[in-house]
C-alpha cells in the first residue's frame, strides 16, 4: 500500500524537543500524504483546464467543436439555477442506485449460492458466459418494449448491466476459499449452511466489494443508456438533447455532473465496505 | 532402557481395554490419489492405535502421505481399504470430539482472536455468553491475555499459532490431530507453545497424535513415535519413549543422554540421505 511507503520514510526534518507519540506521527505522515495525493491531483487538473481554456478562446470554431471550461462551468451555473441539473441528477441517481441495488442483489446471492452446488455450477456455467457477452445496448429497445419509457425501463438496463458482473465476481471470490479453511470448519462439525454463512460469506467480501466498486461505473451507463433511448428527464436525457443541438459546453456540463455522481456513489461504497469490514483498517 | 524398536502396531486391538474402547484404531488402512485417471498410491498399508492419554508422534520423509493420513482419519478423505474406529466405532463423516490443527493457522481474519476462538462452540451451539467466557479462559490460560479482541492481522505467527490452539482446545476435544502445528515457528517459540499445550493434554487426560518433521520435537513430546516409510507408506518401526517421569517439562528433557540416543536411531530409520 502507498501509506506503507511514506510511514517508513524518516522525518529528519522535525525539530527535536516536542517529540510526539508514534501514533500521532503516523496519523500526521497518513495525512500529509493523502494532502499530497490531492493537492498534486488537483494541480493535474488545473493544468489541463488552463491548457484548455486557452486551446479554445470564445467564439472560435475550436470551442464550438470541444467547448471550453469556462462556457462548461457558465451551464453549471445555468442548469443549478434554473433547477434542471439537480432534477436530471436526482432521476439518473435513483435509477442508479436502483439498478446498482437489485444487480448486486440478484448477482451476488446468485453467485454465492452457486457455490453450494457443484453440479448446477457447472450446468449455469456457459448460459452465464452468453449472457454476460451480450452488449446491454442491444437489449435497450428490447426492455423499452417490455417495462415502458419511465423509471422502470432505466432501472431495469442499470440492472442489466451489473447483474452479470456481481454473479461472477461473487462466484469467484466464494470458489476461491482455502480448502484446509473448509476442512477446518468440518472438523469443528459446522452443516454445509454453517460453512457458508461462517466461513464463504465473509471470505467473500473482498470481492463483493470489488465487483460493487466496479459495478457503480456500469450501473450508471445502464440508466444513462437507458435515458439515450427515450426519456424525458435525466442526465442521460440531457446529454442526448444538448448534443442533437449541437450545444457542446453542455453535453460536457452534464457529464461533468455525471462523473461527480460516480465519484460520490463509489465514495459511498468504500465507505460501507470500511464499516462492514473493520478487521482490514488495521490490517 | 531399550532404545531398540518395539513391534509394529498390533491390529485387531481394538475393541475392549481395561473395559473402555481405545480412543483411535487404525487398522490396514490404505489410501490413493486418483492422478489422471491413474491411481497413485499413497499409503499402502497402515495401523496404529492411540490410547486415551498417549500422546504419538508420526515422522516419516517429506510427502510420505503423513497430512494424508490425518485427513483420512479424521473423515475428510474416504480410506480405499482398512478401517478406521474412535472410541470403537467406525464413523460416518467427522469424528466427534476431534481436534484438527494444521500448520497454517487458518484464524479467520474478519474474526478476532476471541471470535476465532470461539467458532467452534458457536458451530456447536453453546449460547454466547457461556462460549465467551470459555474461549476468555482458555485464551488466558495460553499467555494471551488481553489480546482477545485483536485481529489476525495485528498478532504475531506465534500468538497466531496460540489463537488456533485455543480454538482447538476450547472444544475440549477428548483427541488432538495435529499436523506439523508449529514447523512455521521459532525455535524458542516452538518450545513454549509445545510445553504449554503438553501440559494441558496430559492434564486433560488427552490423547494426542502429533505429525513433525523434527525427530527432536517427536522425542520429546511423545510416549511413542512411529516412523513411517517412504511412499506408499507403512509403519516401519515404533519407538517406545522412556524418558522418565516429568514428561511435560519438554524443554530439560532434552539434556536426558537417552533423548539424543533415540533421536539418533529414529534418525537412522528415517533414511533421509537416500530420496
Ligand atoms: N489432492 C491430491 N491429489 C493428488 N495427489 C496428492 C494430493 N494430495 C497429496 N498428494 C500426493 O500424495 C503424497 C502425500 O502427500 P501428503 O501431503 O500427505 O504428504 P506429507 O507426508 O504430509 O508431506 P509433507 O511432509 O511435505 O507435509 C504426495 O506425493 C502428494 O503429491
Ligand atoms: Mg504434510
Amino acid at each position: 500500500m502507498t501509506t506503507d511507503i511514506e510511514t517508513s520514510m524518516v522525518d529528519a526534518s522535525k525539530p527535536a524537543g516536542s517529540v510526539p507519540s508514534p501514533v500521532a506521527r503516523a496519523k500526521w505522515k497518513r495525512a500529509r500524504f493523502g494532502i499530497a495525493v490531492l493537492a498534486t491531483q488537483a494541480l493535474v487538473l488545473a493544468a489541463l483546464l488552463v491548457v484548455w481554456e486557452r486551446a479554445t478562446p470564445k467564439g472560435s470554431p475550436a470551442a464550438f467543436m470541444f467547448g471550453s471550461p469556462s462556457a462548461i462551468a457558465g451551464f453549471l451555473v445555468q442548469m443549478a439555477q434554473d433547477g434542471s441539473l439537480w432534477r436530471d441528477a436526482a432521476v439518473t441517481g435513483t435509477e442508479t442506485l436502483l439498478g446498482f441495488f437489485m444487480g448486486n442483489l440478484v448477482g451476488t446471492l446468485l453467485g454465492l449460492s452457486l457455490w453450494y452446488s457443484r453440479f448446477v455450477s457447472r450446468v449455469v456455467e456457459p448460459f452465464v458466459i452468453a449472457l454476460g457477452s451480450i452488449p446491454i445496448i442491444a437489449l435497450a429497445p428490447i426492455v423499452i418494449i417490455w417495462f415502458g419509457t419511465g423509471l422502470v425501463s432505466k432501472v431495469a438496463m442499470s440492472t442489466l448491466s451489473v447483474v452479470i458482473v456481481a454473479l461472477v465476481t461473487s462466484y469467484k471470490g466464494a470458489v476461491g476459499v482455502d480448502g484446509d479453511q473448509i476442512y477446518l470448519m468440518k472438523t469443528l462439525g459446522a452443516s454445509k449452511f454453517q460453512i457458508f454463512r461462517k466461513l464463504v460469506i465473509p471470505a467473500s467480501l473482498t470481492d463483493i466489494f470489488a465487483g460493487l466498486k466496479l459495478t457503480v461505473g456500469f450501473a450508471l451507463i445502464g440508466a444513462i443508456v437507458g435515458e439515450f433511448m427515450s426519456s424525458s428527464e435525466g442526465l442521460g436525457h440531457a446529454i442526448f438533447k444538448a448534443g442533437s443541438l449541437y450545444i457542446i459546453p453542455k453535453v460536457f456540463a452534464a457529464l461533468v455532473v455525471t462523473i461527480v455522481l460516480a465519484l460520490v456513489l463509489t465514495w459511498l461504497v468504500g465507505k460501507i465496505e470500511r464499516l462492514l469490514m473493520p478487521w482490514r483498517r488495521r490490517a | 532402557m531399550s532404545v531398540e524398536a518395539a513391534t509394529h502396531a498390533r491390529p485387531g486391538q481394538g475393541e475392549a481395554v481395561n473395559g473402555t474402547a481405545l480412543p483411535l484404531v487404525v487398522e490396514h488402512v490404505a489410501k490413493g490419489y486418483d492422478l489422471n485417471g491413474q491411481v497413485v498410491p499413497v499409503i499402502a498399508d497402515l495401523s496404529l492405535t492411540l490410547r486415551k492419554g498417549e500422546i504419538v508422534s508420526i515422522v516419516g520423509p517429506s510427502g510420505c502421505g503423513k497430512t494424508t493420513l490425518l485427513n483420512t482419519l479424521c473423515g475428510l478423505l474416504a480410506p480405499d481399504a482398512g478401517r478406521i474406529r474412535w472410541h470403537g466405532r467406525q464413523v460416518v463423516g467427522q469424528p466427534q470430539n476431534v481436534g484438527y490443527m494444521l500448520q497454517k493457522d487458518l484464524l479467520f481474519p474478519w474474526r478476532t482472536a476471541l471470535a476465532n476462538t470461539m467458532l467452534g462452540l458457536e458451530i456447536r451451539g453453546v449460547p454466547a455468553a457461556e462460549a465467551e467466557d470459555r474461549s476468555r479462559a482458555m485464551l488466558d490460560q495460553l499467555g494471551l491475555h488481553g489480546f482477545a479482541d485483536h485481529y489476525p492481522a495485528t498478532l504475531s505467527g506465534g500468538m497466531r499459532q496460540r489463537v488456533a490452539l485455543a480454538r482447538t482446545l476450547v472444544n475440549d476435544p477428548d483427541v488432538l490431530l495435529l499436523d506439523e502445528p508449529f514447523a512455521a515457528l521459532d525455535f524458542q517459540t516452538k518450545l513454549l507453545i509445545e510445553s504449554d499445550m503438553v501440559s494441558l493434554v496430559r492434564k486433560g487426560g488427552r490423547s494426542m497424535l502429533l505429525i513433525t518433521h523434527d525427530i527432536e520435537e517427536a522425542v520429546s513430546i511423545a510416549d511413542r513415535v512411529i516412523v513411517l516409510t517412504r511412499r506408499p507408506t507403512a509403519v516401519k518401526a515404533t519407538y517406545e519413549i522412556e524418558l522418565g517421569s516429568d514428561r511435560a517439562d519438554v524443554i530439560s528433557l532434552r539434556e536426558n543422554p537417552d533423548f539424543s540416543r533415540y533421536v539418533r536411531r529414529i534418525w537412522a530409520d528415517l533414511d533421509v540421505a537416500i530420496q
